[in-house]
């Protein structure tokens, strides 16, 4: 992906943006996607050519979303379209859909109505009186940034757009933001964990930024007293115009996802101190630290076998950087590449602070592409790799026994969704780890044939 | 079956007449979106060995390509190394101010980076309405990197999917050079596409393939199905080309013949032994081959008589439903109609939508020619706004057309719940692949013989109310 706008700090070399690039993320069109699909009852629009309605089913797949229950739409738009205009079909395409049974339609632009200045925005207010839903129109042209712009660009939206003002505060409360900005395939689970967590602790979540969330929840969002985001890649936008519209404070800000002993301690620890719910937090730690080390004694993790052996970590800052600690610590591996898909400053600050602090300093790659994953591989030869199946064919001829795929699953194999955060998380970890293990142990070859 | 639930009750001649006369709209609903022009392309290109396609676009536009193509099939299952997917990730800046010299520095530096054979710019949308022009680049930089770099212009909007496959092929003419010798009993198998292995569907091409070598004739390339950029230089020198699928390899094939003289194999997709004979002798005869190939045809007949005899008995005096309405697509549908009648069942073909015969117009013409004029159907629940996937309409519908007919068998995928045997050819299931030639009969004569025979076991509760729902029938 292109180079985020942040600046270098002082006296590092700016390193010259390329023009060739084997991008992982997807574009704003497919992030605005998939934070539209997270409203419940709501539809759909891509005005777009027909190939963009592909990253809307991504989008759909990423969100759960069941085609019994949603509905989605597309222009698409022709040449005809790109020459005189698409207005007109996207005016046509909302009264096909005037019959729906859903409280809101997501009209979403693509790069093509965007450069040739359809104004879906002026189409959505005339369209308005004549349909019983909801219209939100999001411009979000695939050049404006990555799959995490995309996502900041619809919260954006949708906060402006849909947040009702001057509601009172509730005491306590939280609004969960990016739960979908995270690269774990089932990334569900870990919002169900939060959820979990945060119900023990007695704090109400007022909304979800999104998945499955109600129009009335998003609606009252700005009732809650604090903001919580669940991804270092997106939403921090999101959760800084809560914080000056409407006050809401953002706990655990800095503070790496709960992934492992350490950081799972470190992440309830602040929310308890926040809420006044240190001994429930004290309490869910020791709990689940036993419960972790119970089930490792009795299942043995292979994982154990793997001290010191050097790794890399190819995966988004939501993932990737809590990894860093939980692979280091927990599972007493020494990371020697860290390749993340985004760049963005915060992102930096927080991996330098969490590398100086835990004191290891693997290979560094933000911003990763393919090819630079694949040169970072090539000059480190890590032994594990925690990363994706592109990992898994980008390592190939290099000596790396076990690669664990963690995100971007390209084979669909939980049928249970599975978390990352919190403590069954841990194990769940290490039995990505486990299969790994057993398969790169298991024979290829049988020595000779049986006689039966 | 109540009257307003058929939209069209005719023969396939009928309903090409009232898609060519617009009296039926070929064009799908706003929940229905088949690929674009950009995506067919990248299918195509990206069957080559050692190429680089190069996205001149944002980063959404590649991504389905990386993941799907690349990754989930060519590398997970068709043991294709890694290759890039490239991308010169326009942004807000390059709309405005144009993109052309990011691109010129791009095919440069993926020269470098990948060592490719062969670059090929792909145009998406924004590269197309800002009017960067690609060909020019792909020109200027050939002169500054070691290989050939071609444009071709897939702007997701300048087309539907079909025109991206044709644009494609179109340009891998390009890479032809003249021919300095012929190459005796040898043939390009045509249209095939998507990564660099033989097409989507690897089983049946590997049974041609079988079938071919059983006769002598030799393959130069399968394009663009895995075959190299200098298996495509020495494309002219074949004496025919032949196509996997008629409807595929068709445009590619009659232009080499208008363009290079190359005589191309006319014939239709080869289910059942009438089609496959036709298939292997129209390659064969020409090649002067005509005697080697009936001998084969005649061993390969002996080793599947009583498959034969079994699709006689069974599906003779039958009904054949069929419903191939998504993947793996209607000619596949009219191919095994013409297979169903060949062994005496009356095939009925539904839901084809008339978006796609204007699709595939000149395949449904040629079927035509054939003789092959099937029963259409054509539900109102085909032209819903809905899901792709899934359509309770379209389900209650088919269980009321089979409730027309006597004696039925339903030719589609496990996931219809009709009140007959169903006969599951998805080509999900690799357990009962090819379907192609010969071991496409055994492989067709065992599906229905696992449909008829258990035709009272019970179907899934699960999985009709996971596709379907549980609501009041």
């Amino acid at each position: 992906m292109a180079p985020e706008n942040d600046e270098e700090p002082a006296g590092r070399k700016i390193p010259v943006p390329e023009s060739c690039t084997d991008p992982y993320l997807r574009c704003a069109f497919n992030g605005a996607a998939q934070t539209a699909l997270g409203v419940a009852g709501s539809a759909l629009l891509a005005h777009s050519p027909q190939g963009c309605e592909y990253l809307v089913n991504n989008a759909f797949a990423s969100q759960e979303c069941d085609y019994m229950e949603t509905v989605t739409l597309c222009t698409k738009l022709c040449v005809d379209e790109i020459v005189h205009g698409g207005e007109d079909i996207l005016a046509r395409t909302i009264r096909e859909a005037k019959d729906l049974p859903i409280s809101a339609l997501f009209v979403i632009s693509a790069c093509g109505p965007e450069i040739v200045g359809d104004d879906i925005v002026a189409v959505c207010e005339t369209l308005q009186p004549e349909v019983k839903f909801r219209l939100v129109p999001i411009p979000s042209p695939g050049f404006r940034g990555s799959q995490y712009d995309g996502i900041d660009i619809a919260l954006d939206t949708i906060l402006k757009r849909l947040v009702k003002t001057g509601t009172d505060t509730i005491p306590g409360s939280v609004c969960l933001i990016a739960p979908h900005a995270n690269a774990n395939p089932t990334w569900q689970a870990d919002l169900a964990w939060v959820k979990q967590a945060l119900s023990r602790m007695g704090i109400p979540v007022v909304a979800t930024l999104t998945h499955k969330t109600p129009l009335s929840e998003i609606e009252n969002c700005a009732s809650a007293e604090t903001s919580l985001l669940l991804s270092h890649d997106a939403g921090q936008k999101a959760a800084d115009y809560l914080s000056t519209t409407s006050g809401i404070e953002q706990v655990c800000k800095g503070i790496p996802l709960p992934i492992g002993l350490t950081n799972t301690q470190r992440w309830l620890a602040a929310l308890g101190e926040r809420f006044g719910a240190e001994k429930t937090a004290e309490s869910m730690v020791a709990e689940g630290e036993k419960m972790v080390m119970a089930t490792c004694r009795r299942k043995w993790p292979m994982a154990r076998f793997l001290y010191r052996t050097p790794a890399a970590i190819v995966a988004d800052a939501t993932i990737g950087i809590p990894l860093v600690r939980f692979v280091t610590e927990e599972m007493e591996m020494t990371p020697e590449l860290v390749a993340l898909y985004t760049s963005q400053r915060s992102v930096r600050e927080l991996l330098e602070r969490e590398l100086r602090d835990i004191g290891i300093s693997p290979k560094v790659v933000y911003g990763t592409d393919v090819y630079k994953t694949k040169m970072g591989l090539d000059e480190v030869r890590p032994k594990v790799i925690f990363g994706s199946t592109i990992e898994r064919h980008a390592c190939r001829g290099l000596p790396v026994p076990y690669v664990v795929e963690v995100v971007r699953i390209m084979r669909q194999f939980r049928m249970i969704n599975r978390e990352y955060f919190g403590y069954t998380g841990i194990l769940n970890l290490f039995e990505c780890v486990q299969n790994e293990w057993t398969m790169a142990w298991r024979s290829k070859e049988k020595r000779y044939e049986a006689k039966w | 079956m109540e009257n307003d639930s058929l939209v069209f009750h005719g023969d396939l001649q009928q309903l090409l007449e009232k898609v060519e006369t617009g009296e039926m709209i070929p064009k799908l609903q706003a929940s229905h979106a088949p690929m674009c022009k950009f995506f067919t392309a990248y299918y195509v290109i990206s069957g080559i060995r050692h190429v680089v396609p190069l996205v001149h676009g944002p980063t959404g536009c590649p991504l389905y390509m990386s993941d799907f193509v690349r990754t989930r099939e060519c590398c997970e299952i068709r043991g294709v190394p890694l290759e890039p997917t490239a991308c010169t990730t326009l942004d807000e800046s390059h709309i405005i101010y144009g993109g052309e010299g990011k691109l010129l520095e791009a095919v440069k530096e993926a020269y470098a980076k990948y060592h490719p054979d062969l670059i090929v710019i792909l145009s998406c949308c924004c590269s197309g309405i800002i009017g960067d022009d690609v060909e020019s680049i792909a020109r200027e930089a050939e002169k500054q990197v070691g290989c050939r770099v071609l444009a071709l212009r897939s702007e997701g909007f300048g087309g539907d999917f079909r025109s991206g496959y044709e644009d494609a092929f179109k340009l891998i003419m390009e890479l032809m050079d003249p021919p300095k010798t012929m190459m005796k009993g040898t043939i390009n198998i045509l249209g095939a596409r998507w990564g660099p292995s033989p097409t989507e569907f690897n089983w049946d091409l590997d049974e041609i393939e079988r079938l071919l070598s059983a006769i002598g004739i030799k393959i130069n390339a399968i394009i663009a199905g895995g075959c190299t950029v200098d298996q495509i230089r020495h494309a002219r020198e074949v004496e025919l080309n032949a196509s996997w699928c008629y409807d595929w390899g068709q445009k590619l094939g009659d232009l080499m013949q208008e363009k290079f003289g190359i005589p191309y194999s006319k014939t239709g997709q080869p289910y059942g032994p009438e089609a496959t004979k036709e298939w292997l002798l129209g390659v064969a005869t020409p090649l002067g081959m005509e005697e080697e190939a009936l001998a084969v045809i005649e061993r390969e007949m002996k080793e599947v008589e009583p498959d034969l005899a079994y699709l006689r008995q069974a599906l003779s005096g039958k009904t054949a439903i069929i419903e191939i309405s998504e993947f793996p697509g209607p000619i596949r549908a009219l191919s095994l109609a013409r297979m169903a009648e060949e062994f005496g069942a009356r095939p009925v073909v539904i839901n084809v939508h008339p978006y796609t015969i204007k699709e595939r117009m000149p395949s449904i013409k040629y079927i035509l020619g054939t003789g092959l004029n099937p029963e259409i159907i054509l539900t109102r629940g085909l032209f819903r706004l809905g899901s792709f996937r899934s359509s309770k309409e379209t389900e209650d519908e088919l269980e009321a057309i089979v409730r027309m007919y006597d004696n039925v068998i339903f030719f589609g995928n496990s996931g219809r719940f009709p009140p007959c045997p169903v006969v599951n050819l998805s080509l999900m299931n690799p357990a009962f692949q090819p379907q192609y030639g010969y071991k496409g009969i055994k492989n067709i004569a065992a599906l229905v013989r696992q449909a008829l025979e258990n035709r009272n076991l019970p179907r899934s509760r699960l999985f009709r109310g996971m596709l379907y729902g549980t609501g009041k029938r």
